[in-house]
């Protein structure tokens, strides 16, 4: 099997749509969590969220746009970052080499609800012509593949919250295996229309605003946490056989080193202990190292009672007494849950925090909750120059469940 | 102006295609019109035309016929059909 690089990251997400911007957030502690004005999260009981810190701004021709879905359009513009900073010129590859894998929830959201508002709200016959291409799921991975020539393996994975967390372990796994050179994964959300919002108010796991600030409303692991806020945008790797990536002179930012994937049947939205623990050992498993060399966790932390819980007791029983020593943050407390896109975001600030010397903070971690009691990085980002290994974990309803792992290489 | 007309500045406003490419016997494909634009000059034809374009495939394939195809449509929809459902 061989050897996984990551070459690029490219994002668009609360904290800012460029990796520096996104670090600057994070060690400032600086929350994308906001209040929504506009009459169309009205109806919203509390229209708190994380929007992009920035609209998409693809660089194609107005007919294409025209077929992107929001979620798309943010999938483009991280896939360029990407593709910019690994220096993949067009034409300098073979494309039947190079594939893409994106991890969403929700897909087009956006065209969907227009789509439905139009038929349903207006009682009118003119649905948008390109409707089904806007709401598809794989249009992501599908529209990147088109504009940049990438003919290998193209697949959308749809596992809820941990969607984009499995997208990077298969594409890895297609690397590792010999079945593509490169692969493009990552994910992309967009979820902010009043249906999708609306949807997840029901089901009861959205968070109270804050009284004084709305963003601090995702509280991970406080014991006044109420529970998550969603978010949007996209990330995406690039990832590269390692050889061929040293070869070329590739910038190589970290190592996949492992990549756990396991179901948790316990039951549709409740996480058991055992069902998340197994996530992570697995990873552990297929690295090949122990759990004593991991030196920072991104949890997956959504700030619901439930999760912060089993997640602690989950980090408990994989790593024994050495969990009090290894920081693990929520970074969900500033850029809110990106659902589908979490894990890639997640991931990519793991191995840019484990570059930058740094472990991001759980933000609005006030009221300390005894069932929560690792070192979860306060408030406030924390120097720590000796990171070698992190570890993201991603726990999705459904139960499919995702720890990924990235080992420094400088 | 008459549907040929009224078509062109559709194709040329909407889908910024230059004028001086099209005629009446010119082919979509040719002047920048692929499938997935003819089927949004269509939706753009029905909001212009007040007529409703079937779902149905047609075989489109100069302006020439487009302009035609609306007409008879024109002829067999008069009066104009409501746009939407009295709310």
């Amino acid at each position: 099997m061989r050897r996984v690089a990551v070459t690029g990251i490219g994002l668009v997400s609360p904290l800012g749509n460029s990796c520096a911007a996104l670090l600057e957030s994070l060690t400032a502690a600086r929350s994308g969590i906001r209040r929504l004005e506009g009459e169309r999260y009205a109806r919203l009981a509390h229209p708190i969220a994380a929007p992009a810190a920035a609209e998409p701004s693809v660089a194609t021709e107005p007919a294409k746009l025209r077929m992107m879905d929001r979620s798309t359009r943010f999938a483009l513009d991280a896939s360029a970052q990407a593709l910019s900073q690994a220096g993949l010129e067009p034409g300098a590859f073979d494309g039947t080499r190079v594939g893409v894998f994106i991890g969403t929830g929700m897909g087009g959201a956006q065209s969907t609800d227009d789509g439905y508002h139009t038929l349903y709200a207006e009682q009118s016959d003119r649905i948008q012509p390109f409707s089904v291409l806007l709401s598809m799921n794989n249009a992501a991975a599908s529209w990147i593949g088109l504009e940049y020539g990438f003919s290998g393996p193209n697949l959308t994975f749809s596992t809820a919250c941990s969607s984009s967390a499995a997208a990077i372990g298969e594409a890895a796994l297609r690397i590792a295996t010999g079945a593509a050179d490169v692969m493009l994964a990552g994910g992309a959300e967009a979820p902010l229309c009043l249906g999708s919002m609306k949807a997840w108010e029901a089901i009861r796991t959205v968070a109270l605003p804050d009284p004084q600030d709305p963003g601090a409303s995702c509280k991970p692991f406080s014991k006044d946490r109420s529970g998550m806020v969603l978010g949007e945008g996209a990330a995406i790797l690039v990832l590269e056989a390692w050889d061929a990536a040293r070869a070329r002179g590739a910038p190589i930012l970290a190592e996949i080193a492992g990549y756990g994937l396991t179901t948790d049947i316990s039951h549709p939205t409740h996480p058991s202990v055992a069902g998340q623990a197994r996530a992570m050992r697995a990873a552990l498993e297929a690295a090949g190292i122990a759990p004593g060399a991991v030196d920072y966790i991104n949890a997956h932390g959504t700030g619901t009672q439930v999760n912060d819980a089993v997640e602690t007791a989950a980090i408990k029983q994989v790593f024994g007494e050495g969990a009090y020593g290894i920081p693990v943050s929520s970074t969900k407390s500033l850029h809110g849950h990106l659902l589908g896109a979490a894990g890639a975001l997640e991931f990519a600030i793991a191995i840019l925090a484990m570059n930058a010397g740094f472990v991001p903070p759980t933000a609005h971690l006030r009221r300390p909750d005894p069932e929560c009691d690792l070192d979860y990085v306060p408030n406030a980002a924390r120097a720590h120059g000796t990171i070698g290994t992190v570890m993201s974990n991603s726990f999705a309803f459904g139960g499919t469940s995702v720890a990924l792992l990235g080992r420094r290489t400088v | 102006m008459d549907t040929y007309q009224r078509l062109v500045r559709i194709i040329v406003d909407e889908h910024k295609l230059p004028r001086e490419t099209l005629r009446p016997d010119a082919r979509l494909d040719e002047v920048g019109i692929d499938s997935l634009a003819v089927m949004e000059l269509l939706f753009q034809v029905e909001e212009e035309f007040g007529i409703q374009i079937p779902n149905d495939q047609v075989k489109l394939e100069t302006i020439d016929d487009v302009v035609r195809y609306v007409d008879s449509l024109r002829a067999q929809q008069a009066p104009a059909m409501p746009q939407r459902a009295p709310s």
